[in-house]
């Protein structure tokens, strides 16, 4: 009667799960591939790959949905970098990034990192670990959109 | 600590046709890098999200994505003699280094080979081995492994680079100023191809091995350069008597002279300029002279020497373009 029991809460807590899941988040990564056609002009495609290798310029594509019933405030995504891949460029998505495994974000722009010497350089895309977007506004119910970024595998 | 106007993104439906347009205002050419991330490792991403819908902060992942890192095939072949190796006519074992780099992402065979009639130079060098370096750059023909395609091909890590000798005869008949040009080849075993082409399954780690920007081979050339030397004897004879006349009457004493040239870009060793005393005349002891510079009659420390029956003056090494001049008198009998 008791294990009949657990296993009856043990197949209610994935429900509860699901229902606080209210906002889907998918990722899709392609592989841009160049070529080059016989009048020497360069075409992009973008697939969807199996395997790749070091040079391979990927792009993230990060596909929200709020299928809930309620707003979702405080909308945060956040995707720290693989690391055999190196950070290129996220469009003009202008996410904050980390360059120090997720302690402090910025823009890429006002980040900076220690050198031996003490002095600081600017960040550059090479060292960003994690790749965050914070939206101000609420994701209306039924709202949805994409975002992406770009990086090269090392 | 979240800035969250800063960074907001636009939360609108933005329409996929305009990131993937986006995407090609972004081409960039693919840049071929040396080794990376290991052939037959995994990437994988997953993103997260936390949002509040009034019940507290509630975090959820994404999918994950993997993505099998495959084996790229990149080699590059680089001469380590930055100029023209000299060479003499009909010289063996003349020695060209090379080294060869694997610049792909996994473990790799290469088989070598060499081509030595491409054109562009003087003569085909005769290639007569290919030796693999033991690690210390230097050729010694003991302590270095003789090379035998398909039997010992190098096998070299990702970003390990191996020296290569390669050993050949020059012929003959070159002559001073003459280059002979060897080119060393190193081709991945997997495959090779135009970039981009695939060896399915056939990656370190269970990928594809995939031909790189290199073409999975790759050449470097090196050069030898003839650097002979010509020698030539002018001998003279000048006589004088006690007559004051030139006439080589008994008793008259004959100056010889013997100027060696030699001529050409190299230089000649061992060179020594040996003449017999000629018969029915005497050796008029100590008279040798080098340079003008008098040389004793025994074979001793100076270069010249009187046996009895010949002069002998060691020149040593001379090289291209210089003379020397050497003197001896005899008295006619």
């Amino acid at each position: 009667m008791r294990t009949a029991l657990f296993l009856l809460l043990a197949a209610m807590i994935p429900g509860q799960a699901l229902a606080a899941n209210q906002v889907a988040l998918d990722n899709n990564v392609f592989v841009e591939r160049v070529t080059t056609d016989a009048q020497g002009k360069q075409k992009i495609l973008l697939e969807e790959p199996k395997v790749v290798v070091p040079g391979d310029r990927l792009v993230f594509v990060l596909s929200y949905r709020n299928a809930g019933a309620q707003p979702a405030d405080k909308f945060v995504i956040t995707n720290p970098m693989p690391s055999a891949v190196q950070f290129a460029d996220a469009g003009d998505t202008r996410p904050l990034v980390s360059v120090d495994g997720g302690k402090q974000w910025g823009l890429l722009s006002d980040l900076s990192i220690p050198m031996n010497d003490g002095a600081r350089r600017a960040a550059q895309p090479a060292d960003v670990t994690h790749v965050r977007w914070a939206f101000a506004k609420p994701i209306p119910v039924g709202g949805a959109g994409k975002l992406m970024f770009r990086g090269v595998v090392k | 600590m979240m800035k969250a106007p800063v960074g907001g993104a636009k939360h609108q439906l933005l329409p996929s046709c305009s990131i993937f347009a986006l995407l090609a205002a972004f081409a960039l050419p693919m840049q071929a890098e040396a080794a990376g991330t290991r052939a037959g490792s995994t990437i994988s991403n997953t993103a997260s999200a936390s949002f509040d819908t009034g019940g507290g902060t509630t975090t959820v992942d994404s999918n994950r994505v993997d993505l099998l890192v495959d084996e790229l095939l990149d080699v590059t072949v680089d001469s380590s003699n930055p100029a023209d190796v000299p060479t003499t006519p009909g010289a063996t074992g003349q020695l060209l280094t090379f080294s060869v780099t694997n610049n792909g992402n996994g473990v790799e065979a290469f088989g070598l080979t060499t081509i030595a009639n491409a054109g562009g130079d003087n003569y085909d060098p005769v290639v007569t081995q290919i030796y693999l370096d033991n690690g210390d750059g230097i050729f010694d023909a003991s302590t270095d492994t003789l090379y035998t395609a398909g039997a010992n091909d190098p096998s070299l890590n990702p970003d390990q680079s191996i020296t290569v000798f390669v050993l050949a005869t020059t012929p003959g008949t070159v002559v001073d100023g003459n280059r002979g040009i060897v080119s060393l080849v190193a081709a991945a075993k997997t495959g090779t191809g135009a970039p981009g082409y695939s060896f399915a399954g056939q990656g370190e780690g269970g990928g594809d091995a995939v031909v790189g920007s290199t073409g999975a081979d790759g050449q470097d050339a090196g050069a030898f350069v003839v650097a002979a030397a010509t020698v030539t004897l002018v001998k003279s004879a000048v006589v004088s008597n006690s007559l004051g006349t030139t006439d080589p009457i008994p008793g008259a004493v004959i100056t010889y002279t013997i100027v060696a040239t030699v001529a050409g870009s190299g230089s000649v060793s061992g060179l020594a300029v040996t003449d017999n005393i000629p018969v029915d005349t005497s050796y008029v002891p100590g008279s040798i002279t080098l340079g003008g510079i008098g040389l004793s009659d025994a074979a001793d420390a100076d270069a010249g020497d009187y046996n009895g029956t010949r002069i002998n003056v060691g020149l040593g090494t001379v090289a291209g373009g210089q003379t020397r001049t050497v003197t001896f008198r005899t008295r006619i009998n």
